[in-house]
């Protein structure tokens, strides 16, 4: 099917329009051409200064992530290494019979027991010769 | 038919090829801006009037272009560009309409014989668009034409026929339907005709 043909009228003011308009652009003031190229450079400039500005922003959430990542381990490594030596304690004092040499506190200990200690050492190193001889006979 | 004398000098094909020249696919953005800038200032220039605002819209279209298409295909600059140019110079008519009112509220904007000035635009002191033109007075002709018709027609019109952008893309860069485009580019040329008599 054939396009419609336009009106050889108008078909010329379209053309003499165009090549006024293209003329004038072509044509324009140094003085302004001047300004144009300049606002060029400048939006092409701030272009490039955004794209390297880029990971430099990219570090500043990164660093902060860092930041409270430390934060948060420093408060949660105490705690993982405090967990054993409580559940060690609280087991030492679930059963004392398992080890009566050592009380699992000192502090909550018979205080009379250090009072004499050269004594008990006496006693104990006694009591094994007194054992062997016990034996030997 | 009535015979019509060439508006060239030279071939009178002259503007078309100008135009696919001024219309190739640019190898970079920079390209595409530098071809394009001095078309864009006289298209801004026809819709405001002013040739300080017309610089403060081209700016302005080309930061945001850069800022938010550069990674856009080549040849889908065109339409946007045109499409962010068209959207800051309505801008600055509405801004410019309400600073009118608010200098109107003022009792300002009115010289002696009661005419309408401007008020806080400064002087435009630099050389005129038209020193340079051979073709000065029709250009000023066309102008004044063009500055008459409603803005959707003086849209179309720039668009379509002065840049040479296809309906799709007119429509794309103005915001609307196709046929809108054609419906708005058919009011202009009959208006041009008839505003234009001396060009026949």
């Amino acid at each position: 099917m054939n396009a419609p043909k336009k009106d050889p009228e108008l078909q010329y003011l379209e053309q003499r329009a165009r090549a006024l308009y293209l003329k004038a652009g072509a044509q324009l003031d140094a003085h302004t051409a001047g300004r144009l190229r300049a606002a060029r450079r400048e939006a092409l400039q701030a272009a490039q200064a955004k794209e390297h500005a880029h990971p430099v922003r990219m570090l500043l959430p990164a660093g902060a992530f860092a930041v409270l990542a430390l934060a948060v381990t420093m408060l949660w490594l105490p705690q993982q290494h405090g967990a054993p030596i409580t559940s060690a304690s609280s087991t030492s004092a679930a059963s004392p019979e398992a080890d009566s040499y050592l009380p699992p506190d000192a502090e909550s200990a018979d205080p009379k027991l250090y009072q004499n200690l050269d004594f008990y050492g006496w006693l104990a190193s006694n009591d094994g010769q007194s054992s062997g001889t016990t034996t030997s006979q | 038919m009535t015979s019509m004398a060439s508006p060239f000098s030279t071939n009178p094909l002259q503007a078309d090829l100008s135009l696919e020249e001024a219309r190739a696919t640019p190898a970079s953005l920079d390209a595409f801006l530098a071809q394009t800038e001095r078309r864009a200032f006289r298209m801004a220039e026809m819709h405001l009037g002013h040739r300080e605002d017309a610089l403060d819209a081209v700016q302005d279209a080309m930061l945001r272009l850069v800022k938010h298409y550069r990674d856009k295909p080549a040849a889908e600059w065109a339409p946007l560009f045109w499409g962010i140019l068209r959207r800051r110079i309505v801008d600055l008519q509405r801004r410019r309409k309400v600073r009118s009112i608010v200098v109107g509220w003022l009792g300002g904007g009115r010289d002696d014989d009661g005419d309408e000035m401007p008020a806080w635009d400064p002087a435009d002191t630099g050389p005129g668009p038209l020193d340079r033109l051979q073709d000065a007075q029709s250009y000023a002709d066309m102008a004044v034409a063009v500055k008459k018709l409603p803005q959707r027609q003086r849209e179309a019109f720039m668009l379509r026929v002065l840049e040479g952008l296809d309906v799709a893309e007119t429509a794309q860069a103005m915001g609307c339907s196709e046929g809108s485009v054609k419906t708005h580019l058919s009011r202009a040329m009959h208006h041009l005709r008839d505003h234009l008599e001396e060009w026949r």
